[in-house]
């Protein structure tokens, strides 16, 4: 009874469960450990996956 | 005047346009209606014909009607993490939060009502028809046998969501898919299924549309990729996304999809194939664009803090918010 589309489902693939940014709720920005701005290291961002079009499949329908 | 960014903490694309936004003094509160009633405070006096409304988040406090835009990036659950959590909470919260910013004049990316209907799969591509961009024969159906007949006249097809949702319980994702010529279409009439005619793509496009300003990306298919891997999500290359102008005709279809689903952004997903034609897939009307920005250094983060920006709530309204007042339609999103 299960819905066709589900035949191609695979197990979600989990983002990394520690990032090494923290919100700043004072300058409303992620930073690093330390203190640099997460947003302004591309490299980094490339590296985690954390603006991708996957990322927010969780809990959104928005890619 | 303040602009109001609706997005988890975690969300790391809306730091990009909060550094531009920081880059040029505009005001800027950020909050998760998630934070709500723990750490997001709310307020609205309807009083002698007036309203006066605060919204108060890591300690600021901004007034509902010193709003010039919000952006409802990715907002989580209202109240979600309250001490405790209901769905009656959520839907109070709901109400009082998008209530009350719904009765302000700040201009928004995207209006809730524009976005919540963008996000429908089969009205995006009845949009795209509409405004002449081509579109790959699609079926969605839960007739096991239409299934079949639409198999037998385009062999080979792809299904994917209506939906765009990932199934939960367990966490599962749902990429687009070959289906095989031989395939059993039986479990059709268990739920509605959206095949679509495979094109047969030489590249994917992300094209990303603030307002007027389109920036569209292109990530070449790797020349020895399998015929199976058809959703760029999922597959294995890495290649990078490179800038890629926007052919004219494709640009005012485009602005004319942005005009009709009432959007101020868009991030719309194109298969091009052999012959270099732009087939539709999707709008995302909260599309991630990081990932393209990152790798093609096109300034979309600028171009949100720029439309985020711009002064004033009325002069600039999109064309959703002039409707609803019952003014004069432009497209000056």
């Amino acid at each position: 009874m299960q819905p066709f589309a589900l035949n191609y489902a695979r197990p979600a693939a989990e983002l990394e469960a520690t990032t090494p940014y923290v919100y700043d709720s004072g300058r409303q920005l992620n930073v690093l450990f330390d203190g640099r701005i997460a947003a302004r290291d591309h490299a980094l961002m490339r590296e985690l996956g954390t603006t991708t079009s996957t990322a927010g499949s969780k809990t959104h329908f928005d890619d | 005047m303040t602009v109001l960014i609706l997005t988890r903490e975690e969300d790391v694309t809306a730091d990009m346009v909060v550094v531009h936004l920081n880059a040029t003094g505009v005001p800027v509160v950020r909050l998760d209606p998630a934070d709500l009633t723990d750490g997001v405070s709310l307020s609205g006096e309807f009083v002698h014909g007036t309203f006066r409304g605060h919204l108060s988040a890591g300690g600021r406090l901004v007034s509902i009607g010193g709003l010039r835009s919000v952006w409802v990036r990715r907002p989580g659950v209202p109240a979600a993490r309250a001490a405790t959590p209901s769905a009656w909470l959520t839907e109070e919260a709901s109400q009082a939060l998008y209530g009350m910013l719904r009765g302000c004049d700040a201009r928004w990316m995207n209006h809730p009502d524009a976005a919540r209907r963008a996000r429908h799969k089969p009205w995006q591509l009845r949009l795209a028809q509409r405004c002449g961009l081509p579109v790959p024969a699609t079926l969605i159906t839960t007739f096991p046998q239409a299934a079949r007949e639409f198999a037998e006249r385009y062999p080979d097809l792809v299904v994917k969501p209506v939906s765009g949702a990932h199934p939960q319980d367990p966490p599962r994702a749902v990429p687009t898919s070959r289906v095989a010529p031989d395939t059993d279409f039986s479990a059709v009439a268990f739920g509605p299924t959206l095949l679509q005619r495979r094109v047969a793509k030489k590249a994917d496009i992300r094209l990303t549309a603030v307002g007027e300003r389109l920036l569209a990306a292109r990530k070449a298919v790797a020349e020895d990729a399998h015929p199976d891997e058809v959703d760029v999500r999922f597959a294995r290359d890495d290649a990078p996304w490179r800038p890629v102008e926007v052919p004219p005709r494709l640009a005012s279809a485009v602005r004319a999809y942005l005009r009709d689903a009432e959007l101020a952004y868009g991030a719309f997903d194109f298969a091009e194939d052999g012959d270099g034609m732009w087939w539709f897939l999707e709008c995302n009307q909260s599309g991630q664009f990081g990932f393209v920005e990152v790798d093609t250094g096109q300034p979309i983060a600028h171009s949100v803090a720029g439309w985020l920006a711009r002064p004033g709530p009325s002069a600039a309204a999109v064309p959703h918010q002039r409707r609803r007042r019952g003014g004069a339609l432009s497209a000056d999103q």
